[in-house]
């Protein structure tokens, strides 16, 4: 009762986390991807572009580009505009402009195991495998599966001039570069000096080392484990020599075609599972 | 500032409709679709199905198959449960068993047409070419995405889940028993050929339009609209065919087209306008 009157009294001030209620201006931009998608370095390499003035660390990344699930109503109100927006929701029409980060999801499937462990969800006993089930069931976060996430943004907005899809594997590969095309979407003047210094003051050594000093101010990494950080291999294909062979085999059954439409090949033999699947329809060929 | 503090006292109540932030339990079943898409005609069957001994009407049916943009926060949280509930949200990752009503969008359309005019959104001489233009855009008046994206997203996101059911609208016209059957299946309900038949005879367009002509101030959807225009109109599939211009078919082929046939809607317009539209919304980009 008590706990529903703070609550009451929050929301007409304005101190309460917006969520899904968020009210959303026309110029907002969304940065959006599943969970473990490289979506906090894009944040950092988004801030530093945008607010070269205030570099940002772990302690004004919430301000910068903030998170209606961990950010109140009234200091959305008090941003500059346009807003840039993180958010790890399915399809929302409402989102103005959207970029959407896509990673290989037998690298997230990593990520996500060890991040649940840094924060206490998981125990280092914890099977991976079992992880593995609870993942393709879409059962390890409120946003529903790596399929579905990807699934409802990639059919609905791919190739809309409004819908930007970058590959997290893009940009580990060339940051400038796929830096530059984020600032191109989003009509920034942004010279390659500017760019450089973003993609400086985003490095996974400078994240790691502000990680360390300001592991209190983020409430993605407040209050969990200390021996494990929240940057952790920054790489691709790690899944190649940690993730066993059986459980690469179930993600690229469940996700295969898909997989495939992203780029992400698949290892021999479950390549030709995904093409029964397709073949017997279960999975549309379509824009394969 | 009062504006708000009264919003914030009804949401300490749990007086306000939670709408798309709706509580859900792992037990729920949600009964989704766009709008003018069959839902209450759906809602019926499966009331009737389901509650028969309540026997369902306008009256009661916001209770039996609870609404969350009708319905207090408060009141969704009593019903009983499982609950089966009402939405025509876009692809929602909560949602576990999930019935997806599916229906022609070119008979949608007129389908939103006719009932924005009963509701006073629109006038009674508004070009129809115009609203199949806005509908396309998805610049109708509801947070629901086009029809597009609404049916893309739980498409793409669950079909071949087994906790995902697809019916379509125009199956449910052409064979009902046979419908009617799988939902009871997916339902977990045991039900003999009798009770399936009575729920159909309960739920026929001609019943539910004589319930509207007593009820229709008893019902969130039809209260405050037009009463000279019906909510049950024609209950049938195709009308597009004899009310739509071919250019308003083919803006809605060339935009979905793809969507369309892949849930086994034969497309209608000629290739020539096809392409005279595609060059249309090129232009437009």
């Amino acid at each position: 009762m008590i706990k529903h009157l703070i609550a009451g009294i929050q929301r007409g001030l304005g101190l309460h986390r917006p969520g899904r209620s968020l009210l959303i201006l026309p110029d907002d931009i969304f940065l959006v991807s599943f969970p473990k998608s490289g979506n906090t370095w894009t944040r950092f390499l988004l801030a530093n572009l945008r607010f070269p003035k205030e570099p940002a660390t772990w302690a004004n990344i919430n301000r910068l580009i903030p998170d209606p699930t961990g950010t109140a109503k009234r200091d959305f109100d008090r941003m500059p505009r346009p807003r840039i927006i993180k958010s790890h929701e399915c399809f929302d029409p409402r989102y103005p402009r959207v970029i959407y980060i896509v990673r290989d999801p037998r690298d997230v499937v990593l990520s996500q195991y060890h991040y649940h462990r840094k924060i206490r969800k998981l125990d280092d006993e914890s099977p991976l495998e079992q992880f593995v089930t609870r993942f393709l069931a879409g059962e390890t976060c409120p946003h529903g599966s790596w399929g579905q996430n990807v699934a409802t943004w990639l059919y609905t907005s791919e190739g809309s001039p409004r819908f930007l899809l970058l590959r997290y594997e893009d940009l580990v590969a060339d940051t400038g570069r796929e830096l530059a095309k984020v600032a191109s979407f989003l009509q920034l003047s942004a010279g390659p000096e500017q760019i450089a210094q973003a993609v400086e003051r985003s490095s996974a050594d400078r994240m790691r080392q502000l990680e360390k000093k300001q592991t209190d101010k983020n409430e993605l990494v407040k209050g969990s484990r200390k021996d494990l950080s929240f940057v952790r291999a920054a790489g691709s294909g790690g899944w190649r020599s940690e993730l066993p062979a059986p459980m690469v085999a179930r993600i690229e059954a469940a996700w295969g075609p898909m997989m495939q439409r992203l780029g992400y090949e698949l290892s021999a033999q479950s390549s030709r599972q995904g093409r029964n699947y397709a073949t017997q329809g279960v999975l549309s060929g379509r824009d394969l | 500032m009062i504006k708000r503090l009264i919003a914030g006292g009804k949401y300490f109540l749990g007086l306000h409709s939670p709408g798309r932030n709706v509580r859900v339990f792992p037990d729920d079943v949600f009964l989704v679709s766009y709008p003018k898409s069959g839902n209450t005609w759906t809602r019926f069957l499966i009331a009737n199905l389901v509650y028969p001994e309540k026997n369902p009407d306008f009256s009661n049916i916001n209770e039996l198959l609870p609404d969350p943009e009708a319905m207090s926060k408060r009141d969704l949280e009593r019903a009983p449960r499982p609950r089966i509930l009402k939405s025509h949200q876009y692809f929602d990752p909560r949602y576990q068993k999930v019935i997806y009503i599916v229906r022609d969008p070119r008979d949608v359309v007129l389908s939103e047409y006719y009932f924005d005019i009963k509701r006073r959104a629109i006038a009674e001489n508004y070009p129809k070419h115009e609203f199949v233009s806005r509908f396309v855009r998805g610049e109708l008046n509801h947070p629901y995405g086009t029809w597009f994206e609404n049916a893309a997203t739980w498409f793409y996101a669950r079909r071949g889940d087994p906790r995902f059911q697809l019916v379509k609208y125009e199956a449910l016209q052409s064979h009902p028993m046979d419908e009617i059957r799988r939902i009871a299946s997916f339902l977990g309900i045991s039900a003999d050929p009798q009770r399936l038949a009575l729920a159909i005879e309960q739920s026929s367009a001609d019943r539910m339009r004589e319930l509207e002509k007593k009820q229709a101030h008893l019902w969130s959807s039809t209260r405050e609209t037009r009463q000279d225009k019906p909510f049950v109109r024609s209950a049938k599939a195709g009308g597009w065919k004899a009310e739509l211009s071919e250019r308003s078919v083919a803006e809605i082929e060339s935009a979905w087209g793809g969507l369309m046939r892949e849930m086994g809607y034969e497309l209608a317009a000629s290739n020539s306008v096809h392409a005279e539209m595609e060059h249309v919304e090129m232009e437009r980009r």
